[in-house]
């Protein structure tokens, strides 16, 4: 196997799964910021139905954005399937349950009077809900990580909605699965050992930036 | 005329989902500008609650609340302008994580205050709180009493026109309390901000207060000049004492001289029956009087005005009240311990 080729799954890898987390932040921290800030009826559904999805297999949510991406599907005419588009797509519907409840359940750990002491100092509510995220930026910042490794490592969505193209959709997790079917153990585990690597450089880079920057 | 900073009509409020079925009402309060208002009463009487609806965190759920000539409630604008002018200060305050600085820029920040202008608010506020160069230091790690000061440093950089108080030097020494009371006092007199304060002490509330709302079960409790007497103190180097009425001693301990206020908190007197006179003894601080008034509150609180030598207002548990058999226009004796008396107040 050549580097080139090493080199372009791991880009294809970070660019994916990097963007899905991106996404899927900005829409699962601020559900989870209205999830832990009000009550409503049918609340505690929402939440197990978000539990529930959290453990969904990654090849059902591949399934299913299959049938929907698919050429017969109703979003056929789009024309993304197997494209690294698709592989964000339903990277973004794996891991946005996962970074809802990480983040509810940092958001519901920083103190209620946290909100209302930005209030009472003349803040606005949006501007007293950005003080909660604020106070919860560290465990946030775990949430947004854990999302973006579980994406990096799933390999169910990127076969199904990649397809596996050399030097077009193939990543890392998908060259490892197609390794391993050759016989090529070792290099499996070379790049199962470059992938670890890269999640812990980036954990690292993120939370020492997030620090300094504090 | 101008505006009343508040005016409360007919004011009430329930908790939606609270566990309790507690809740406030209020016929009409009225504040002016420079007004030292302070709630007092039992705790889970409304004061903290009162507090929120004067600080526009809750919504009262009748009546009318008008504040600074205008409904704070008709719009989220009005309402956020309100809060901006109406700051609270609780009794358990919360700090932002980060420094003692920036928990003070944050109000100065949401307000757009020039940035260069802000350094000299946060000394002068800190200066105020006896925290001088505190600006760079961490929050974590901050004493209860430090940390209700860098609130209250927090609120007064912001100049409001109301300043609202949870029990203000609950966390602070008495000392540093009553220090902090000068302070507000004069911050009041020299910018005409008007404070609401809660608390539990009366001598506090006295010394500080130009008027005092006494709270019970969410409800007013009409209470004049009850418990409050003045006079002239003598005293035998141990203990002292006022006339409020020729040959009617309220005694108190220590060397007090001068003109003196003194306060008699209502749960602070027992009240018995005038059969059980030997119960009493020969003590200091015993009246003799009638049961002119008896209420009972949700609470399980009887409050009985008594009419005699002086005029009390006593509060105790419903049982103890019957317990002792008391009644409406019953002879009764009141008694008191020299400790129980708070000295409001002296002048030469």
């Amino acid at each position: 196997m050549i580097a080139q080729e090493v080199f372009y799954a791991i880009w294809v890898s970070l660019k994916t799964s990097g963007l899905a987390a991106l996404v899927a932040s900005f829409l699962a921290v601020p559900a989870a910021l209205f999830l832990a800030s009000r009550d409503f009826r049918g609340k505690r559904l929402v939440l197990l139905v978000n539990q529930t999805w959290m453990a969904a297999p990654t090849v059902v949510i591949g399934l299913l954005f299959y049938a929907l991406l698919s050429r017969t599907g109703p979003f056929g005419g789009l024309g993304i399937l197997y494209t690294q588009t698709a592989m964000t797509v339903g990277q973004i519907f794996l891991i946005l349950p996962l970074i809802v409840g990480f983040s509810y359940t940092a958001l519901r750990q920083v103190d209620r009077r946290a909100r209302t002491t930005a209030l009472t100092l003349g803040a606005s509510r949006r501007q007293a809900g950005l003080v909660v995220l604020r106070e919860a930026k560290f465990p946030l910042l775990v949430a947004v990580l854990a999302g973006f490794a579980r994406a990096v490592s799933e390999v169910g969505i990127a076969m199904m909605l990649g397809g596996n193209i050399r030097g077009e959709t193939r990543n890392i997790t998908t060259t490892i699965a197609l390794e391993t079917a050759k016989g090529e153990f070792t290099t499996g585990v070379v790049l199962g050992a470059i992938l670890l690597a890269l999640t812990l450089g980036i954990n690292f880079a993120v939370i020492v930036g997030f620090r300094s920057g504090d | 005329m101008t505006d009343a900073v508040y005016s409360l009509q007919d004011v009430r409020f329930a908790y939606p989902r609270g566990p309790s079925p507690f809740s406030l009402e209020l016929d009409a309060l009225r504040l002016d500008h420079g007004e030292i208002l302070a709630l007092v009463g039992p705790n889970g009487a409304g004061k903290t609650t009162l507090l929120t609806l004067l600080a526009f965190l809750n919504r009262p759920s009748g009546g009318r609340l008008i504040f600074l000539g205008r409904d704070p409630w008709q719009d989220e604008t009005r309402a956020l302008q309100a809060r901006r002018q109406a700051v609270l200060v609780t009794h358990h305050p919360y700090l932002f994580k980060g420094t003692i600085s920036d928990n003070l820029a944050f109000g100065l920040e949401v307000r757009d205050i020039p940035e260069d202008e802000r350094p000299a608010r946060i000394g002068e506020a800190l200066d105020l709180v006896e925290l001088p160069g505190w600006e760079k230091r961490s929050v974590s790690g901050l004493s209860a009493g430090q940390a209700q000061r860098v609130a209250l440093a927090r609120a007064l950089a912001l100049r409001p026109a109301v300043l609202l108080l949870d029990e203000p030097t609950a966390n602070i020494d008495a000392g540093l309390g009553l220090r902090m009371e000068a302070v507000l006092r004069e911050v009041s007199r020299n910018t005409g901000m008007t404070v609401v304060f809660s608390t539990h002490n009366f001598s506090q509330a006295s010394r500080l207060a130009d008027d005092i709302l006494y709270l019970s079960d969410g409800r007013r409790v009409e209470f004049g000049h009850e418990n409050c007497f003045s006079g002239r103190a003598e005293t035998d180097g141990r203990q002292s004492w006022i006339e409020p009425r020729p040959g009617l001693r309220v005694v108190f301990p220590g060397e007090v001289r001068g003109r003196v206020t003194c306060v008699i908190n209502p749960a602070d007197i027992r009240v018995l029956p005038a059969g059980r006179a030997a119960e009493a003894g020969n003590g200091p601080n015993v009246f003799a009087g009638r049961v002119t008034r008896m209420e009972t509150t949700e609470a399980g609180l009887a409050l009985v005005r008594v009419s005699g030598d002086l005029t009390f207002r006593v509060t105790l548990p419903v049982g103890e009240l019957d317990a002792s058999g008391i009644s409406l226009s019953r002879p009764v004796l009141l008694k008191f311990e020299p400790g129980s008396v708070d000295i409001a107040g002296t002048r030469p």
